[in-house]
C-alpha cells in the first residue's frame, strides 16, 4: 500500500531494521537502527515483528503527507512531531487519515526519532536486511517526493491502541558515564593516557555521523604507536588516532582498522549513544566484562517485560 | 618451544582477538586464515563468527549461550593442529584494466619517485601476482600486498577526498582496488570496469583471503567491455610460481 510522500526529507532520512549480521568478514558494517531499543518498541506498538523495516530520522525537519488511512508510531528522540495543526502522539500507536500531514519542527531531546508503520515499510532485502548503508550503496538516505510503501498487513490483529506507559520510555538526557570494557589495546597508552580517558569530559565534534563520533577534549598520551597492523573493529570500539582524541566507532563503521583500540564501549550503551549528538559531552567509565553482561542481561528483560506488556 | 603466539584476548563483552606474530607477511597471515577456517569448520556452539585480518582473527560469540573461557578452549584446540589445517585452493582473478592516463593519477609522479618510465611501472605493476590478505574497510576492500620492491612509493601525505570506484593503485608494499568511491592516500594508476563489489550478491564479492589478483594491462576499450562482465569470468585457478 502507498503509505506516505515525502514533502521534506529532513536533514537525514534511512530506512533501518535491526541491521545486517554476520557479513563483517566480507567488510560489511552491521548497519541498523542507531536506537535499537526505541526502533523494536516503535513496531512493537503495531504488533510488527520486531525487525520491520521503520524511518530512522535524524534532528529535525522531516515532513511526510499520508496517501491512504495509515495505522503508525513514534519513538525515539521527541522531535516535536506534529499532525497537521496539532503536537502528534509520541510512544503510541495512531491513525493517519489519507492527506494528513506529519512534520517533525524542532529537536526538544534526543536525535533520531523512529517512524514505524503496520507492516513496515517494503524496501527490498539486501544481504539479508532493508537497512540503509549509504557508503556501501545499499540504499540512500530519502528524497522529497518520493512515495514510501507498506507491506501488507492484518488489521484484524492491530484491534487496540497500543501505548508504552511512560515509566518504560528510555532517558534520552541521562548524564551518567558511558561504560566501557578496556582493550583490546589499551597497552597502546601511557598509565597517564588511561587516567586522563577515565577522568576526561569529551564532547562530539561536528564530524559525527552513523560511522562514528569524532571528540573533542584532553589528548590521551600514547606509548607506542597509535597505528596498529589493521585489524578487526568490533561496535562501540573506541580507537585513538594520531591526535590522541577518541574516535566512538558506530553501527556503519568500517569492519577494519589500524588505530590502536584503546576501549570497546559496553553493548548496552550503544543506544543511548545512537540519541547523542554534536556539542554533547562524554565522559568515560571502565566497567569489567561480568558487569557489562549483567547489564546486558537486565535490558534485554527490561524489553522483554515490554514485549509482554504490548502483546 | 617458549613461544608467546598466539595471544588471545577478551574483547568487549562478545569476542576474542586471537594475534599471531605481529608482521605483514602470508606465512603469518596463513595461520590466521587457517585458524579462522578451522574454527568455521568446526560448528563450534555459540560461535557466532569469524573475521580474519593480516595476523589476527576476531571470534565473535553468543556470552548467553556460551562463556569467553569455552570459546578459549576452541580456539586452542584448533590452534593446536593448525599446521594440518588445509585451506580451500587459492585462485588468481585476472581482472582487465585500463592503463590509459586518463585513469592513473598518479602515474607520472610514480615514474617520477621510483626512477621508471610510465610504461615500466605499468609493465611491472600488471604483470606482479597480488595475494589478498583478507577483506575489510568497507564494501569488501581486498587488501592486497606483495608490490614490487622497486615500485613502493608511500601514501599521498594528504589523501583524496575522492577516488572512483574501480581505481587501481598501491602504497607501499600494499594494493588494492576500490569497490566504491572514496577517499583515498594510495597511489592510483589505473582503472577496472569490473564490479569487484556487488550487494545485490551473497557473497557480496567472489574474492577470498588465500586468492591472488593480477591487473593485466588491456586498452580501455577492452576494460570497458569487460565491465559488462561478472568478476567470475575471470577467476583461473592458481598455479603456485
Amino acid at each position: 500500500m502507498k503509505a506516505f510522500k515525502i514533502l521534506s526529507a529532513g536533514v537525514q532520512t534511512t530506512i533501518q531494521d535491526l541491521g545486517r549480521h554476520g557479513l563483517m568478514k566480507y567488510g560489511i558494517p552491521i548497519s541498523g537502527a542507531m536506537d535499537q531499543r526505541s526502533f523494536v518498541i516503535a513496531n512493537l506498538l503495531l504488533r510488527n515483528l520486531d525487525n520491520a523495516a521503520a524511518l530512522e530520522t535524524t534532528f529535525q525537519g522531516l515532513k511526510l503527507q499520508a496517501l491512504n488511512k495509515v495505522t503508525m508510531s513514534i519513538a525515539g528522540a521527541d522531535l516535536d512531531p506534529w499532525l497537521n495543526d496539532r503536537p502528534a502522539p509520541q510512544w503510541t500507536a495512531f491513525t493517519m487519515e489519507e492527506g494528513d500531514v506529519l512534520q517533525f519542527k524542532k529537536r526538544k531531546k534526543g536525535l533520531r526519532a523512529y517512524v514505524a508503520v503496520q507492516g513496515g515499510f517494503d524496501v527490498p532485502e539486501v544481504l539479508g536486511s532493508r537497512s540503509t548503508y549509504i557508503r556501501g550503496r545499499i540504499g540512500a538516505p530519502l528524497g522529497v517526493g518520493e512515495t514510501l510503501i507498506s507491506r501488507p498487513f492484518d488489521p484484524e490483529a492491530a484491534e487496540d491502541v497500543l501505548t508504552l506507559p511512560r515509566e518504560y520510555r528510555p532517558h534520552l538526557d541521562r548524564a551518567d558515564p558511558i561504560r566501557v570494557l578496556m582493550g583490546p589495546q589499551d597497552d597502546y597508552f601511557t598509565p597517564r593516557g588511561i587516567d586522563t580517558f577515565l577522568n576526561s569530559t569529551y564532547r562530539i565534534s561536528p564530524q559525527c555521523d552513523r560511522q562514528a563520533f569524532r571528540t573533542e577534549g584532553p589528548a590521551i598520551e600514547i606509548a607506542k604507536g597509535p597505528d596498529i597492523i589493521s585489524d578487526p573493529i568490533p561496535l562501540g570500539a573506541v580507537q585513538v588516532t594520531g591526535d590522541g582524541r577518541p574516535v566512538i566507532l558506530l553501527r556503519d563503521a568500517q569492519a577494519t582498522g589500524g588505530y590502536a583500540k584503546i576501549a570497546i564501549v559496553a553493548r548496552v550503551e550503544m543506544d543511548f549513544l545512537g540519541q547523542m549528538m554534536p556539542g554533547d559531552t562524554i565522559r568515560f567509565q571502565r566497567i569489567d566484562r561480568q558487569k557489562a553482561l549483567d547489564l546486558l542481561y537486565e535490558e534485554t528483560q527490561r524489553l522483554n517485560r515490554i514485549k509482554d506488556l504490548l502483546t | 618451544m617458549d613461544d608467546i603466539y598466539p595471544t588471545i584476548r577478551e574483547v568487549g563483552e562478545d569476542s576474542i582477538l586471537v594475534e599471531y606474530e605481529e608482521e605483514v607477511s602470508l606465512e603469518v597471515n596463513r595461520k590466521a586464515r587457517q585458524l579462522a577456517f578451522g574454527l568455521e569448520e568446526g560448528l563450534f556452539p555459540g560461535l557466532e563468527g569469524v573475521i580474519v585480518t593480516y595476523r589476527s582473527v576476531m571470534v565473535y560469540f553468543d556470552p548467553f549461550r556460551v562463556d569467553a573461557d569455552t570459546i578459549r578452549g576452541f580456539i586452542e584446540e584448533v590452534n593446536a593442529t593448525l599446521g594440518e589445517i588445509e585451506l580451500p585452493s587459492p585462485r588468481l582473478f585476472r581482472i582487465p584494466t585500463t592503463y590509459s592516463p586518463a585513469y592513473g593519477p598518479d602515474l607520472d609522479r610514480v615514474a617520477e619517485h621510483t626512477g621508471f618510465t610510465p610504461d615500466e611501472v605499468i609493465q611491472l605493476f600488471s604483470s606482479q601476482v597480488y595475494p589478498v590478505y583478507f577483506l575489510g574497510f568497507i564494501c569488501s576492500l581486498a587488501y592486497l600486498g606483495g608490490v614490487p620492491e622497486g615500485l613502493r612509493v608511500p601514501r599521498l601525505s594528504t589523501p583524496r577526498s575522492f577516488v572512483p570506484g574501480g581505481s587501481v593503485g598501491f602504497a607501499a608494499a600494499q594494493a588494492n582496488i576500490l569497490p566504491v568511491d572514496s577517499p583515498s592516500g594510495f597511489n592510483y594508476i589505473g582503472r577496472t570496469f569490473v564490479a569487484v563489489y556487488d550487494p545485490k550478491q551473497f557473497p557480496p564479492t567472489l574474492i577470498r583471503p588465500g586468492d591472488y589478483i593480477q591487473c593485466p594491462a588491456v586498452s580501455e576499450k577492452e576494460a570497458r567491455l569487460a565491465g559488462e562482465r561478472h568478476l567470475g569470468e575471470f577467476v583461473e585457478s592458481f598455479q603456485n610460481p
